[in-house]
């Protein structure tokens, strides 16, 4: 019997250049990108190697089924994976019914809850709120000492409380929860840690549940917030030279797969929304699909906790396991949606993987040239990137690619592409590689 | 801040709190007894009166505020103490 087919049905985005699946779509293919500044209070702690980032837009998050209560007791990675979460739904034609007024909470019309799981994938879950209680508890002692006469107010910022809800909007696994509660689905509820690449991890795990019978619709993608109020977060990445340093043109210092690349763009966060579903399941509903998941697989370096294994041995593996899975040869891949961050390491073996693999015949491109690096959701928000660009049979270009790493088919000109089979892979900080298949259903 | 205000803003945010009919909304009603708050929602009731009237409010504090009554004289006293 051939596997249980799997569609996407549903797609909602929140990234730094739009929130809404529609605008961000629109915004790729245009080549919007975001950077900014990175906020000015920050350099009052210490003076970063990179000044530069990819801020959110602001939004109204009672237009996703958050209201401002619920708001004071979740950590914004969770409103970001709310937000993407109710997008999709309505994105996959699902109809909504209020189950508890005070709550806040639905249920999906027709669906069988107990068959629908949840796979959110996370790089820090919700340090930020870790920060802002964390910054109260240590700093209210301290400003009480200093009474009213401190110079130091503007290093000692911290919220008027330290919040009761302080453990539950923390743990990693809040998005997915909230996502579970909120809208009453009560299969499978799991989240994936795997940095950068956690967000492709939790499409894939939710692709298995459907292919092993464990559910029919699975809530997938990533979720992430990573502007903390004091800049740590940045800081983490700042010190370890992994962002971009080039930063006196702000809009050209994000150039993934250029030559002149000098780290990521960091950005403030994140999030996408895949539902996926088993073909019986989205056509017994009349639901369109939007692409296909074909395959699915994970490899780990083994080698470095910061560095991707030059040998590539490892993702190499993967990349063949993939391809197996899906039954493709090499050169039926019509796309490549790259990793590519703009690391000097990252994109000089990236590229070199894909051309001992595929060769110069796959378009490739690189969503965080546009969007920066949103860690745990960017390989969800790219994975959303590729089924719409299936959807569309049209690619993004490459923002800043004026001198290719390598002499490969990157696209420069966003525009109309043949796409029957796409991969979107992911490498993470720790050796975490994960590979999907996307393919035309 | 009058009194008519200051009870407004509570009513208001008991309202969005615990989602209670307007009749139930009156002065002597008991947040657990009456509008069926439960530990969870008093607690969240406390963060967004917080919020509202820019001010931390004690656990001690909290532990006296059994009324939608008693949160109105709380503030109003606490407005009091802080313009004096």
């Amino acid at each position: 019997m051939s596997p249980t087919r799997v569609f996407v049905t549903g797609i909602g985005i929140a990234a730094p250049t739009a929130i809404g699946t529609d605008p961000f779509w629109r915004a790729c293919l245009d080549g919007i990108a975001a950077v900014a500044p990175v906020p000015s209070h920050w350099l009052d702690y210490y003076k970063p190697f990179s000044t530069l980032w990819a801020p959110l837009p602001a939004f109204d998050f009672q237009e996703y089924n958050v209201n401002r209560i619920e708001r004071m007791q979740i950590d914004p990675a969770t409103v970001l994976g709310l937000c993407s979460c109710k997008q999709a739904i309505d994105n996959a034609g699902l109809t909504l019914r209020v189950k508890d007024e005070k709550k806040n909470t639905y249920t999906l019309e027709g669906l069988d809850a107990s068959r629908c799981g949840v796979f959110i994938g996370t790089g820090m879950a919700g340090i930020a709120s870790f920060a802002l209680n964390q910054a109260f508890h240590c700093f209210s002692p301290i400003k009480e000492r200093l009474g009213e006469d401190s110079r130091a107010d503007n290093l000692l910022r911290m919220p008027t409380r330290f919040n009761p809800f302080a453990v539950s909007q923390i743990m990693p696994n809040a998005a997915a929860a909230s996502i579970g509660i909120k809208y009453s689905f009560t299969g499978p509820n799991t989240t994936f840690t795997n940095a950068c690449a956690a967000g492709t991890v939790a499409v894939g795990n939710g692709f298995r549940a459907i292919r092993a019978g464990r559910c029919d619709v699975a809530v997938t993608g990533g979720a992430e917030y990573l502007g903390d109020e004091f800049g740590g977060v940045f800081r983490g990445f700042d010190i370890a030279k992994t962002l971009v340093r080039d930063c006196d043109e702000p809009e050209k210092a994000n150039r993934p797969f250029d030559a002149k690349r000098s780290g990521f763009l960091f950005a403030e966060g994140g999030a996408a929304t895949l539902i996926l579903e088993s073909k019986e399941h989205a056509l017994r509903r009349g639901a369109k699909p939007i692409a296909e998941v074909a395959a699915f697989a994970e490899s780990f370096d083994a080698y470095s906790m910061m560095a991707i294994d030059p040998t590539a041995g490892s993702i190499k593996g993967m990349l063949l396991k993939v391809l197996d899975e899906a039954g493709l040869a090499p050169d039926r891949i019509d796309y490549v949606n790259a990793h590519a961050t703009g690391t000097q390491l990252n994109d000089e073996i990236e590229a070199r993987i894909i051309d001992d693999i595929f060769g110069t015949r796959p378009a490739i491109n690189a969503t965080k040239s546009l969007t920066g690096h949103a860690i745990g959701a960017s390989g969800a928000i790219e994975a959303a990137v590729t089924a719409l660009s299936i959807r569309d049979q049209a690619v993004h270009a490459c923002k800043n690619l004026e001198t290719p790493v390598r002499d490969l088919n990157f696209v420069t000109v966003a525009g109309p592409r043949e796409i029957r089979a796409a991969l979107k892979n992911s490498f993470a900080f720790g050796g975490h590689n994960a590979a999907l298949v996307l393919v035309r259903p | 801040m009058t009194s008519t205000t200051v009870k407004e803003r509570v009513d208001s945010i008991v309202k969005e709190v615990l989602r209670v009919d307007s009749a139930k909304i009156v002065p002597s009603s008991r947040f657990k007894e009456d509008l069926g708050a439960d530990s969870l929602d008093l607690v969240t009731l406390i963060m967004a009166l917080e919020e509202e009237f820019k001010g931390p409010i004690s656990d001690e504090e909290a532990t006296g505020l059994k009324t939608i009554g008693d949160v109105v004289d709380f503030i109003e006293k606490k407005a009091a103490l802080q313009i004096s």
